[in-house]
């Protein structure tokens, strides 16, 4: 579903080019799920950008869904995110103007691929149901974490890019979070990449890689 | 003040130049319009001081023929060989050029002048002083040989695009003099020519008048004894009255000015406060580094004292600019209302430039005071909350709507009371405040009411919509200012179309002759008593109206008494505003069948304070005598009183009236009964002995009147382009400010997958709601300004009423010109967006 060949990227500084991705290759299958390690700076969120079409590399191609990323238009990657890619961020970015049901439906309205079922069970397993009229701005950090993730699964992508996606709440919650996470996106039929910086996280996961000193390595 | 906070705050505009180019911006648009006008204000009011200067010579008498007849060059040279070398004569006069432009022109005995001058100044100034005056000798002896010069000030020359040497072509075909281009102090926009040259010019032999310079009050008796009896000494009193008569004209323009530096305090507002928003965390750094409130409080005081320096300076420098820019028009405006000239050279004054700081200063604390209490009066974490933004939005829009009230209240008492221009401008400030007030409220109701009208299953459509929320807070000010401008726009708009429609129409009935002549004497009496005898068998003479008239002061104002045919066509149609009796022809038959009836315009109704029916005296050559006002008629644009007389009586009791000429109505013409009879006319006018120039054709006065109209009020609708276009700067500074501010958020939707499209729409569906809501409140405000302005300050500020003409092409119009607007901001702020997108999502890593 996800192949990624050769990859490069890297930034201009002041002190000369910083490489942080250096020839990457990695694959990944429909319905899987993998943790995406490293330290701060490694090139982390740069790879997860790479895969949503956020950001171009120097080198290298992204194949997804069996189509190459590098070819694609500026629309046809905003409708790949929009059909099958859901971004989960730390900061949530709920639109703050709609209520929460409406920001649980947003993505799913974007596309046009609603389940009803699949709603309810969503907002039942996250415990939205008693906040879906309130405004984000009414919610603790952790429920609005909830609603995003929400969001990005009730259209049920094909792939669920999740950025730290527990990095704002504390231990417990995020455990608990994440065990409602993983088992909705199983139930999504959706795979999952999830860039963390923690071990305990990347045990919900089928896999872990590690990206250090722009390389990309498996984790036993 | 510790120099680190400083330069911490400071260093915001480095990064954002945007914000510091559009605060820069709001300052100079503001401070420039304000200070354009006070300065050409201010210009004009040294020029009334000294009016009626000639080439140097202050007038401060004038000899006129009792008739006003013209006097004859041998009383004037009877004056200069009895030792009076401190007079000189004039002829003034208006010709048109072929396309009906008004140009007035004066000449003078340019040799005696040039003799009197160097022989009065040649005490205290250099020999060639004179010559310097007119650029040299050569220029000056062309000046007064033949073929003579018409000297043309600049930019009147720029206007009929002529160059030196051109002859300018006149309507009748006449030709002025080879053009010299050059400007003189008090020759404003008429052309300076030689006394023999406008002999020819005018074909006539007779001076307008004779101007007297200085004289002692041994000079005065002597010549006062000297003056045969037609001829009499009148006091310059043109300064006062072209003060008291143009208070008002400066008093519109300065209300205009301060709305246009209202607008301008907008675009500061917005971006004061995008400025303190985007230092939310610097300042919230600082705070936690243990910087106090006081510290961080004058930090930004002098950081506010700064920007008002550089936004004085550089408001200025646009002054100037916009008050050379403006300048033609007030010249124009203040010549075809007042007869009043200006200089078209202007200087700022000291004072002006410290008024503009004081304000620059004042209006830029107004606009820091309310953004920056609500940033420090939060505990020092919360100071970045959404949440407590969002009820800091709210609550300030029900607070400015809670302060519109009291104004509200106040406008209502001002309007029961209001007396002078001043005051109605008040009103009308307050009123235009409130309006803007409690605008927002009104911005959240039309969101709302949008946000119900979109079905609740179109998700994205309810997005679009309610993302107006978001946006209120960077538009609110844009939006108050574009709505203080449509209002301007709509109010003043409908003001000139309703007065240009009364004017026309007016026009209609009181210049309903066919030709106009004139000519005074004999020549055309003679003329008309031949084809009067001839009546029925007259070949062209349908009608005639010979209009007689005498200058004189009521209530220390000047006046004119008319004497007109009661029963002339055009008597027939008096337009009466107000009348004795049921109807206007109760009122005109008082005055055709009573010599004690008089009509007075309204002016003297609603400046002199005369009622219908009352009774006033007037002095006459017999004493003084008392008339009985029976009505009020339209005499618009007049800035002097006027009454109405039959002719018979005012040449019964004054026994130097003069001719204020003849109106002709002509018969069709024999052969081609659609047209009438013009050959016949004036093969009999040129035969009777009267000159081509002193004739004028219906269609021909009609065309300068309106040329002149028109003239008169581009003044004003350079102002309401200038206001509309600052509003513009507004609305662009907001889209910008927003682009800016919620950059990561947009890359944040295109990330969950949101089109280009879409974003478009996101953007611009707010925006719309927005626009609509304030021009939907402009339109009744628009309304209520004109109507204000027409029914209360008119009539207070000028002294006559007329109709409002509304409809609503205007509002579309305007509606239509808002929208290409919106589009182009949007486009450019969207390129912005466009251009800077790709960063933004770059950097979604490390935002998150």
């Amino acid at each position: 579903m996800l192949s990624i060949k050769n990859l490069r990227k890297s930034f201009g500084q002041p002190g000369g080019e910083v490489c942080v991705l250096d020839s990457i290759s990695f694959e990944m299958q429909s319905a899987s799920s993998v943790a995406l390690l490293g330290e701060s700076g490694s090139g982390k969120s740069t790879l997860l950008h790479l895969i949503a079409g956020l950001d171009k590399a120097q080198s290298g191609d992204i194949e997804f869904a069996g189509q190459r990323l590098s070819t694609l238009s500026e629309s046809a990657l905003a409708r790949m995110r929009r059909h099958q890619v859901s971004l989960v961020f730390q900061q949530f970015h709920l639109i703050s103007t709609l209520s929460v049901l409406d920001n649980i439906r947003f993505q799913a309205a974007l596309c046009q691929r609603f389940d009803d079922a699949f709603e309810t069970q969503l907002i039942d397993r996250l415990g939205l149901s008693s906040l879906l009229k309130k405004t984000p701005h009414q919610l603790s950090r952790g429920q609005q974490q909830r609603v995003a993730i929400a969001r990005a699964l009730l259209h049920k992508p094909e792939l669920v890019l999740a950025d730290e996606p527990t990095g704002n709440l504390d231990e417990q919650s995020s455990l608990e979070v994440m065990a409602v996470f993983t088992d909705l996106v199983k139930s999504a039929g959706s795979s999952l990449l999830m860039v963390t910086h923690s071990k305990e996280m990347a045990t919900f996961m089928h896999r872990s890689v590690l990206l250090h000193n722009g390389r990309l390595t498996m984790v036993e | 003040m510790n120099q680190a906070i400083l330069k911490a705050l400071l260093s915001h505009y480095w990064r954002h130049p945007w914000q510091a180019l559009f605060l820069l911006l709001g300052l100079t648009a503001g401070v420039g319009l304000w200070s354009a006008v006070q300065i050409i204000n201010h210009h004009a009011e040294q020029s009334y001081a000294q009016a009626d200067s000639l080439l140097g010579v202050q007038a401060s008498y004038w000899i006129r023929h009792r008739s006003e007849q013209g006097i004859a060059q041998a009383d004037y040279i009877k004056l200069r060989r009895a030792g009076f070398r401190q007079i000189f004569p004039v002829i003034e006069g208006q010709v048109s050029t072929p396309d009906g432009q008004p140009v007035s022109i004066i000449a003078t005995d340019l040799l005696a002048l040039r003799q009197s001058l160097s022989a009065s100044l040649s005490a205290s100034l250099p020999d060639n002083m004179f010559d310097q005056t007119f650029d040299g000798v050569e220029n000056w002896l062309r000046l007064v040989q033949k073929p003579y010069r018409a000297w043309v000030p600049q930019q009147l020359a720029d206007e009929l695009g002529l160059i030196k040497g051109d002859q300018l072509r006149l309507r009748d075909g006449r030709q002025l003099p080879p053009a010299l281009i050059q400007a003189q102090a008090q020759q404003g926009r008429r052309i300076f020519m030689d006394i023999s040259a406008a002999f020819t010019l005018f074909d006539t032999d007779q001076f307008t008048y004779i101007t007297v310079g200085q004289l002692t009050p041994k000079q005065f008796q002597r010549l006062r004894s000297f003056l045969p009896d037609t001829l009499a000494l009148v006091e310059n009193q043109q300064q006062l009255d072209l003060s008291q008569l143009t208070q008002s004209l400066h008093t519109h323009l300065s209300a205009m000015s301060l709305l246009s530096f209202a607008v301008g305090l907008f675009i500061v507002f917005n971006a004061v406060r995008f400025s303190l928003w985007h230092r939310r965390e610097t300042m919230m750094n600082l705070r936690l580094m243990g910087v106090g409130v006081k510290k961080l409080i004058a930090a930004i005081l002098f950081e506010t004292l700064i920007w008002s320096l550089i936004g004085t300076l550089s408001g200025m420098i646009c002054g100037l600019t916009i008050g050379h820019w403006l300048l033609p028009g007030l010249s124009q405006s203040l010549f075809n209302l007042y007869g009043a000239t200006i200089d078209a050279v202007i200087t700022l004054k000291f004072e002006t430039l410290l008024l503009a700081w004081g304000i620059t200063l004042v209006g830029l604390l107004w606009a820091l005071t309310w953004p920056m209490y609500l940033q420090l009066k939060h505990d020092v974490l919360d100071a970045n909350s959404p949440t407590l933004r969002y009820q800091a939005e709210r609550a300030s829009r029900r607070q400015l709507a809670f302060l519109a009230l009291p104004l509200i209240i106040t406008a209502f008492f001002l309007f029961h009371t209001m007396e002078t221009a001043v005051e109605g401008f008040i009103l009308l400030g307050l009123l235009l405040f409130a309006a803007a007030w409690l605008l927002p409220t009104l911005l959240a109701f039309g969101l709302r009411l949008a946000q119900a009208c979109v079905p609740k299953q179109r998700l994205i459509g309810r997005w679009m919509v309610s993302d107006g929320w978001s946006q209120m807070p960077a538009f609110r000010s844009a939006m108050m200012a574009l709505l203080l401008a449509m209002t301007a726009n709509l109010g003043v708009g409908t003001l000139v179309d309703s007065f240009r429609s009364a004017f026309i129409g007016w026009l209609d009935v009181r210049q309903s002759a066919d030709i106009y002549v004139r000519s005074s004497g004999s020549k055309i009496e003679q003329l008309l008593q031949a084809e009067q005898v001839a009546g029925e068998t007259s070949s062209w003479l349908q009608d005639s109206h010979r209009r007689i008239g005498v200058t004189t002061r009521w209530q220390d104002q000047p006046t004119l008494v008319r004497g007109a045919d009661t029963r002339a066509p055009d008597s027939l149609m008096f337009p009466l505003a107000q009348w004795l009796g049921d109807t206007p022809d109760d009122a005109l038959s008082l005055w055709r069948n009573h010599s004690n009836a008089i009509l007075a315009n309204e002016q003297l109704h609603y400046l002199g304070g005369l009622q219908l029916g009352q009774t006033i005296q007037l002095d006459t050559d017999q004493g003084a005598v008392d008339y009985r006002v029976v009505g009020f008629f339209y005499d618009y644009g007049n800035p002097k009183f006027q009454f109405y007389l039959s002719s018979e009586e005012v040449a019964k009791r004054w026994q130097y009236h003069y001719s204020r000429g003849t109106a002709l109505w002509l018969k069709p013409d024999p052969i081609n009964n659609d047209t009438k009879s013009w050959q016949q006319v004036k093969k009999s006018l040129l035969a009777a002995g009267i000159n081509r120039a002193d004739w004028i054709s219906q269609d021909d006065i009609r065309t300068l009147s309106v040329n002149i109209f028109e003239r008169t009020f581009a003044i004003t609708a350079a102002m309401n382009s200038l206001t509309l276009m600052v509003a513009a700067i507004a609305l662009l500074a907001s889209l910008l400010a927003i682009m800016q501010e919620r950059l990561p958020e947009f890359a944040q939707w295109r990330a969950l997958g949101v089109n280009t499209r879409e974003q478009f729409l996101i953007i611009c569906c707010p925006l719309l709601i927005f626009v609509v809501t304030a021009w939907l409140l402009a339109i009744p405000l628009g309304a209520v300004l004109s109507w204000l302005l027409i029914h209360k300050l008119n009539i207070v500020s000028f002294g006559w009423s007329m109709p409002m003409l509304w409809n609503m092409t205007p509002a579309w119009q305007l509606g239509g010109l808002v929208l290409v607007i919106v589009i182009a901001t949007l486009l450019l702020s969207l390129l912005q967006l466009r251009r800077r997108l790709p960063d933004a999502l770059a950097e979604l890593g490390e935002l998150s």
